[in-house]
């Protein structure tokens, strides 16, 4: 489904995060969001999730202004995101972690048990897409870093986003990993699913994304095909300063 | 999605899991029905006035520390303002009792929905800030609660306390204070039915995660919000409950005891020492504490609060996960030594 922010604006203290950013993502396509660290692309997450508020502008998905509502609300409409650095909610199992995505509603669907046979079985089919679910009784706390990454995964698409927004995916994992986590992010994407991820892992980028934005200083610089962008000059300058 | 990216096979450990939580849930009903049923028949074997009387302090802490437990064992966050609902339940059912002349009964009654619906809009207030921030605001709870009672001198008779009417009328000491046993020991089956309930409901799920990572919580489309307050308010009505029933108990409130912080520590104390993420830690904390200070209060009257202190300092060093936790670590250490978790992840290689 349809991302567009439209001049969004940020400033922490004097630093300028987002400066005017204005950026429309390809619906059905896997999106990536480039640029140096420091350039707005984390903030851009956290603006259109809700985490932050932003100071100026609009996001809007599927047609609709999301600016400003709750981030549990915004989760419902469809954006799923995983974290920068990855987060597990330790001191609960991995089944578990992924039972806390399922979709609730209502005081009674709140008072009846959270480990009921259909949803104990969803959450085991997308344990087992990522391949953890031999690990289902384990404490989060006690995988690995690149298991935590396949878990953050798996609970995401529990709540079966229409837009996928991974920050870092491929950050800190090993390349089998790397590979295990793109194949994912394409079936993810073949299933209809909007994907948006942040990565610095430039092979990643080029060989998984259909339209990568660059962003750099807060705004886009430049936006298309990954050929035509390797070889855009604005970028160049940009990521190496000639 | 199409499973051909994962060849592993179908592993049952999910369900597993799940039917030994289920079980042990189903045993916590069980085993809260067997200590209500221990602690109403106490004074059947206690007959010591003064035994009764610590141990109706001590059922008393067990329902509030179980209380405090719905909001600190579930989301993580430590309150010490529980005092300030425990004194506003008690002050709230001896105004009611003294103004209106209704039955003390009623006034029990009418504290509990009152203490529901000021639990519900503190929380709102407070719940807005995390972590020390959280704990500050609770601590000026305390306070305000002091102040206020003192200063609404034509209600709460200001500094000078509060008489209020006996629940019961049995004429000796011995005999109220069994009454007062059972009265918190049922009272103490009720809370700890709610903490077992929601432990296994969806709405408790969510408040783990609360505990865990509010923001990637709220990512994930739980409506932490609303979750924490419904907590906060459901542990304040008990605490608030237990408040009037102490006041009709001792029949006289003392602004200045009933809102210490002091009395909020204790509940910390107790759900730290037993351990906040079990059923049991609280009751077990509050099980050890308060005869021990009772101890000490009465052989070493000037060391008891050094001996809290100490206590404290204990748990925090040595325990940090409270009893049950490293008595279970303990047990599962000694039961399987083979491999950890680690290892057969490692060896997996995913």
């Amino acid at each position: 489904m349809s991302l567009a922010v439209r001049g969004l604006t940020k400033q922490f203290g004097g630093v300028v995060a987002l400066d005017d950013a204005t950026v429309d993502f390809v619906p059905g396509a896997i999106n990536g969001l480039i640029g140096p660290n420091g350039s707005g692309k984390t903030t851009l997450f956290n603006i259109v999730t809700g985490l932050i508020p932003t100071d100026a502008g609009e996001v809007t998905f599927a047609g609709r202004p999301i600016t400003g509502m709750a981030p549990y609300r915004i989760a419902r409409a469809g954006i799923g995101r995983t974290f920068q650095v990855v987060r597990a909610f330790d001191r609960m199992t991995v089944l578990e972690n992924v039972l806390v995505a399922e979709r609730r509603s209502g005081l009674r669907e709140l008072i009846r048990s959270a480990i009921r046979g259909s949803e104990v079985d969803r959450a085991m089919d997308w344990l087992r897409q990522v391949g953890l679910d031999h690990l289902a009784d384990a404490d989060a706390a006690d995988i690995s870093y690149g298991q935590k990454k396949l878990l953050e995964l798996a609970a995401i698409l529990m709540t079966d986003p229409s837009l996928v927004m991974l920050d870092e995916p491929a950050g800190g994992v090993n390349p089998v990993m790397i590979e295990r986590i793109s194949d994912l992010i394409r079936v993810a994407n073949a299933n209809g699913r909007t994907i948006v991820i942040v990565e610095h892992n430039m092979e990643m980028v080029m060989s998984l994304c259909d339209h990568v934005v660059v962003f750099d200083r807060g705004r886009p610089i430049a936006s298309g095909a990954p050929d035509t962008i390797q070889s855009d000059e604005r970028v160049l300058e940009a990521y190496l300063g000639v | 999605m199409p499973s051909a990216i994962d060849a592993s096979p179908r592993s049952q450990t999910g369900q597993s899991g799940v039917v030994a939580q289920r079980r042990r849930q189903a045993w916590n009903y069980v085993a809260v029905l067997a200590l209500v049923a221990v602690l109403a028949a106490g004074p059947v074997v206690v007959t010591n006035s003064y035994y009764r009387y610590a141990g109706v302090l001590m059922v008393m802490y067990m329902v509030m520390a179980t209380s405090w437990n719905l909001v600190g064992g579930f989301t993580g966050y430590v309150s010490l303002g529980h005092a300030a609902f425990f004194g506003f339940g008690a002050y709230c059912t001896g105004i009611i009792a003294n103004e209106s002349r209704t039955s003390v009964i009623l006034a029990l009654l009418a504290t509990v929905g009152i203490c529901a619906v000021v639990g519900a809009v503190i929380g709102i207030v407070a719940l807005r800030v995390r972590g020390s921030s959280f704990v500050i605001v609770t601590i000026a709870l305390v306070y305000m609660g002091s102040l206020l009672a003192q200063g609404l001198r034509s209600l709460t008779g200001g500094s000078g306390g509060l008489d209020v009417a006996g629940l019961y009328s049995f004429s000796g000491r011995a005999a109220r204070h069994a009454a007062y046993i059972v009265t918190f020991a049922v009272l103490l089956g009720v809370v700890m039915w709610l903490w077992n309930f929601i432990d296994g409901t969806k709405f408790g799920m969510g408040l783990k995660a609360v505990r865990e990572d509010e923001d990637r919580a709220q990512s994930l489309g739980v409506n932490t919000t609303a979750f924490k307050v419904v907590a906060f308010a459901l542990s304040a009505t008990f605490v608030g409950s237990a408040g009037g029933i102490y006041a009709t108990w001792t029949g006289f409130i003392d602004p200045i005891f009933v809102f210490s912080v002091q009395i909020s520590a204790q509940l910390v104390l107790m759900s730290l020492l037993g351990g906040t993420r079990s059923l049991w830690g609280p009751v077990l904390g509050a099980a050890i504490i308060v005869p021990s200070s009772e101890f000490f209060l009465v052989n070493l009257p000037e060391y008891h609060l050094v001996t809290m202190g100490v206590m404290l300092g204990a748990v925090v060093l040595l325990m940090p996960n409270g009893i049950i936790a490293t008595l279970r670590r303990l047990w599962v250490r000694r039961r399987a030594p083979a491999a950890s978790i680690r290892e057969v992840a490692g060896a997996v290689g995913a």
